[in-house]
């Protein structure tokens, strides 16, 4: 491994292009041939070759998109592909990137998506604050729409399939996707008792697929190249590449296209630049705000797949990466962490509602001075009592303060017992 | 394929029909399950999150409510880390409840102050001060809201969604700062607003007609059939005998009205209190003057008149409140044994008797139409739903026995037909109701019974009986029932 890493660009390939939004652009350099080649096969087959290349879902659970496809039945009727472009996470700014390079990708990847699990409809859940992305979106949709390559009888081919672009209202629960579908019902974005799963009563009740903008946008490659060629890159079982947006004190932060499997240093060293001068390491949060953290010890030889960092006992998420430097002061993370889950928590389930409330309340206790050691084992207990214990994983929102306690029990013991001045962490 | 699946609970081999969830098959084999948004009569939430149970092989603890039953699923209940599970379900649920039992008026029969008997812990984990929510909200005209008990359980919500489908009820803002409530500038005008305080499991939704009368626990519960109209919703009244007085009408769960009843049909009670009630026997004296005196006297009186009289010039005027076993003495006395062939029905001036309100309210609003007209047939008379009080006045008849209908609330001209009636020769009123001593011209009234304070049957509009099976003790000294006026008419006519 290390610097012989080769870096296929599947996602990012229009970068550096002028004009790489627009339909001239991405057609010249390949653009919607994987459509016409899709839609000569069968959608089964495209099941197939989604489900052997190995591709996960990319919005943060990892779920394998292939056999979440098969999930649908084979019935006829009303179906609906739906992208989850409601990028919220805490940390993650890869799905923007996407629009902003090239949305045609994500329009023939909805495309040859909706084909494979035979839905008629598709909409692309946008979160509300993407202002520039929603319009070249549109933009792109349109195009797409005029060449033909959405509406009816699409490229010639027989395949008809209609798509529409939605703007969220700014919940973060509407990132999950049975609160997505809620919330594209028109009603209070608010997660969906399972079962029965989306695949089979989801959107108005139809049969629906929930896939990250990242996941489809992956869709038109692999059709194009090939199951083993995606299969090719990455690890065994996380194969392909990931975009990983990286933040913090850093010399170059964004969004790098790497294989699965690429080291986590050497991301946070090279790609990114490393931390600016000054800033020294104090911790990570490999996956978006819901991962647990993780300490410099940790991450020095972790590779960035699914496997690895779940051994480490955190989670790939959705590829954000979020530098901590030493300055920063983790009583106020751990309080902005569960303010942020007690303000975006639906409310629908007891144990997430009442403690997301009640550690933000203990943690209050932290600042007022009144707070004891004894609340830091309250919390941690409240925290095991909480997660997998409700609808939706929101409330798994305990992870992350369970990490921080596993990790930083004796910086949040001195906290309260010294009464550290506080200091405000800049980078969120 | 079989039809049912064999699941062990709590080490129990129990079958039930496939389809059936693990709380369903629970509540059938009477195994507890604790549970706060689970309603038999509603959908699944699945939000409480109260009902956690472990079943083997599976790493997380699941709901009970939305766990579909599967052929050889070991599920365990009362496991430790179950009754961890259901320890904590409560404290999240309690971390900002007011605990105001002490002025609720849910005290005593609130399912989070009997789980906290059952599986609380004894010591609130909760240190810091409360979300404090808007209290004492008048939400409907039978209704008061308090958001701060109520913990969201989201009951009242499909409730109105799914049974009175109005959808006057939602969840506004979310996490610890929801609440439910109505839409700007609308309140709740149902029929059936007090079931959202029957299925509320805390005291967030009180009665207003309800509160602050009595603790629950004071209460005897005995059951019966309401009276409110031709669907007899199968009801338990809740009273004190030592006290003579009623206090409030709830639902019982039957296949005749599921789990509900209307607020009309709740409001019977309030007509069988002592200030509501005929409580004297009045007759005319030998100076043609009223006067209030004891059984004995208006029997007798009653009996003499009725052997002065021929018994072509008697007549009967039957409203269908009364229950089957009284028709069946009254016309087996008045029509068998005596001979009287003027019976005539008495109902309601403009009524639409198929009307339906969707849900149970029926436009016949007398409990026992169908009895009436088979104990009519039974006796050989002509038996057709139909109102025939004018027929009735217009009879010549010299003597009238009126059976009353019971309360004015489902028989609105009753006073108006009283004082018409009045101007008979003779009229023998037979009431539950106090109208007929209000108006003086009726030279004679029988307290009855309340429909509550008497045994027998009321057949529904489909034949279905409902039995009255554990009265009360008439709040009224003396009232009787129609079937003991005839033994003691019998008696004194010889």
């Amino acid at each position: 491994m290390g610097d012989t890493i080769t870096k296929v660009k599947i996602l990012t390939q229009y970068e550096g292009m002028s004009n790489s939004r627009s339909l001239s652009t991405y057609k010249e350099h390949g653009g919607y041939e994987a459509l016409a080649v899709a839609l000569k096969k069968s959608p089964d087959e495209i099941v197939s070759i989604v489900k052997d290349s190995g591709l996960r879902g990319r919005g943060g659970a990892g779920f394998p998109t292939g056999l979440k496809w098969s999930f649908v039945p084979k019935t006829e009727g009303k179906k609906y592909l739906l992208c989850n472009n409601d990028e919220g996470e805490p940390g993650t700014f890869k799905d923007r990137y996407i629009l902003e390079l090239s949305p045609h990708m994500l329009i023939e990847g909805m495309i040859i998506s909706a084909f494979a699990v035979g839905a008629q409809k598709g909409y692309v859940y946008t979160r509300c604050e993407f202002f520039d992305e929603i319009k070249w979106l549109d933009d792109a949709i349109k195009e797409a729409y005029e060449a033909g390559y959405l509406g009816k009888n699409i490229l010639g081919l027989g395949f008809d399939f209609d798509l529409d672009q939605y703007q969220g209202a700014g919940a973060y629960i509407c990132g999950e996707e049975t609160g997505l579908i809620s919330s594209l019902e028109g009603k209070k974005g608010q997660p969906k008792l399972k079962p029965p799963f989306p695949a089979v009563s989801g959107y108005l009740g139809c049969p629906t697929v929930v896939n990250n903008t990242e996941t489809l946008s992956a869709v038109p490659w692999i059709v194009k190249n090939g199951s083993d060629a995606y299969r090719a890159i990455g690890t065994e079982k996380s194969p392909g590449t990931k975009l990983f947006s990286i933040s913090g004190p850093l010399k170059n932060p964004g969004v790098f296209e790497v294989p699965l499997g690429y080291p986590m240093m050497k991301l946070v060293e090279e790609d990114a630049g490393g931390l600016l001068e000054g800033e020294e390491l104090k911790a990570i949060i490999p996956g978006g705000l819901s991962a647990p953290v993780l300490l410099p010890e940790d991450v020095k030889d972790l590779t960035l797949d699914y496997e690895a960092i779940a051994a480490s006992k955190s989670m790939l998420g959705s590829g954000a990466i979020t530098i901590i430097p030493k300055r920063q002061c983790m009583v106020e993370l751990l309080k902005l962490i569960m303010d942020f889950y007690h303000h975006e928590s639906c409310g629908q389930c007891t144990p997430c509602r009442e403690g997301t409330g009640w550690i933000t309340n203990i943690l209050e206790g932290f600042f007022d001075k009144s707070a004891t050691v004894d609340d830091i084992d309250q919390i941690y207990a409240i925290c095991q009592q909480m997660a997998g214990r409700t609808i939706c994983a929101l409330s798994d929102a305990a992870m992350p303060t369970v990490g921080i306690i596993n990790k930083f029990r004796d910086e949040l013991v001195s906290y309260i017992e010294r009464g550290t001045e506080r200091e405000r962490f800049s980078y969120i | 394929m079989s039809d049912s699946v064999t699941f062990k609970l709590d080490g129990r081999d129990v079958a039930v029909p496939k389809g059936w969830t693990v709380m369903q098959a629970a509540r059938r084999e009477n195994v507890h399950i604790p549970h706060f948004c689970y309603h038999d009569g509603l959908s699944v939430a699945g939000v409480c999150r109260f009902c956690m149970v472990k079943v083997e092989g599976r790493p997380k603890m699941e709901i009970a409510c939305n766990l579909l039953a599967t052929e050889g699923m070991v599920v365990e209940t009362t496991s430790d880390d179950v009754k961890q599970a259901h320890k904590w379900g409560l404290e999240f649920h309690l971390v900002n409840h007011p605990l105001d039992c002490p002025i609720c008026d849910q005290a005593g029969e609130c399912e989070l102050q009997n789980s906290y008997m059952k599986v609380g812990k004894y010591k609130s984990e909760m240190h810091r001060p409360k979300v404090l929510k808007p209290k004492n909200l008048d939400v409907g005209s039978q209704l008061i809201l308090d958001t701060e008990r109520c913990i969201l359980c989201s009951r009242c919500v499909r409730f109105e969604e799914e049974v009175t489908k109005t959808n006057g009820l939602g969840i506004f803002d979310r996490g610890d700062r929801a609440i439910i409530g109505t839409y700007a500038e609308e309140k709740i005008e149902h029929n059936y607003q007090e079931n959202l305080v029957d299925i509320c499991p805390v005291g967030a939704f009180t009665s207003k007609e309800f509160r602050f009368k009595q603790r629950v626990w004071f209460l005897e519960e005995k059951d019966s059939i309401c009276n409110g109209c031709s669907t007899g919703c199968h009801i338990s009244m809740h009273g004190k005998s030592n006290e003579l007085r009623y206090y409030r009408v709830k639902p019982k769960h039957s296949a005749v009205n599921g789990h509900w009843m209307c607020d009309e049909g709740r409001h019977s009670y309030r007509y069988l209190n002592p200030e509501e009630r005929l409580s004297r026997w009045w007759y005319k004296d030998n100076m043609n003057e009223r006067i209030a005196g004891g059984k004995d006297e208006g029997l007798s009186i009653l009996a003499r008149k009725l052997k002065d009289t021929n018994i072509d010039e008697i007549a009967l005027l039957v409203s269908a409140h009364q229950t089957n076993e009284e028709y069946e003495a009254l016309l087996a006395y008045f029509v068998k044994e005596l001979g009287i062939s003027k019976v005539y029905q008495w109902r309601q001036d403009h009524e639409d008797i198929n009307a339906f309100d969707g849900i149970l309210l029926r436009g016949d609003r007398n409990p026992n139409t169908l009895g009436l007209q088979n104990a009519l047939t039974k006796f050989g008379l002509k038996a057709e739903v139909k109102n025939e009080f004018e027929k009735c006045l217009l009879s010549g008849a010299k003597v009238v026995i009126a059976l009353c209908p019971e309360s004015p609330q489902s028989f609105p001209e009753l006073k108006e037909h009283l004082a018409k009636l009045s101007e008979m020769p003779f009229v023998s009123a037979w009431s539950a109701h106090y109208l007929p001593e209000e108006i003086e011209t009726i030279s004679h009234t029988v307290p009855l019974k309340g429909f509550v304070e008497k045994r027998g049957s009321f057949t529904n509009h489909e034949g279905n009986i409902g039995e009255l099976s554990d009265p009360f003790p008439a709040v009224i000294h003396g009232a009787v029932d129609v079937c003991e006026m005839i033994e003691s008419l019998r008696e004194l006519m010889g």
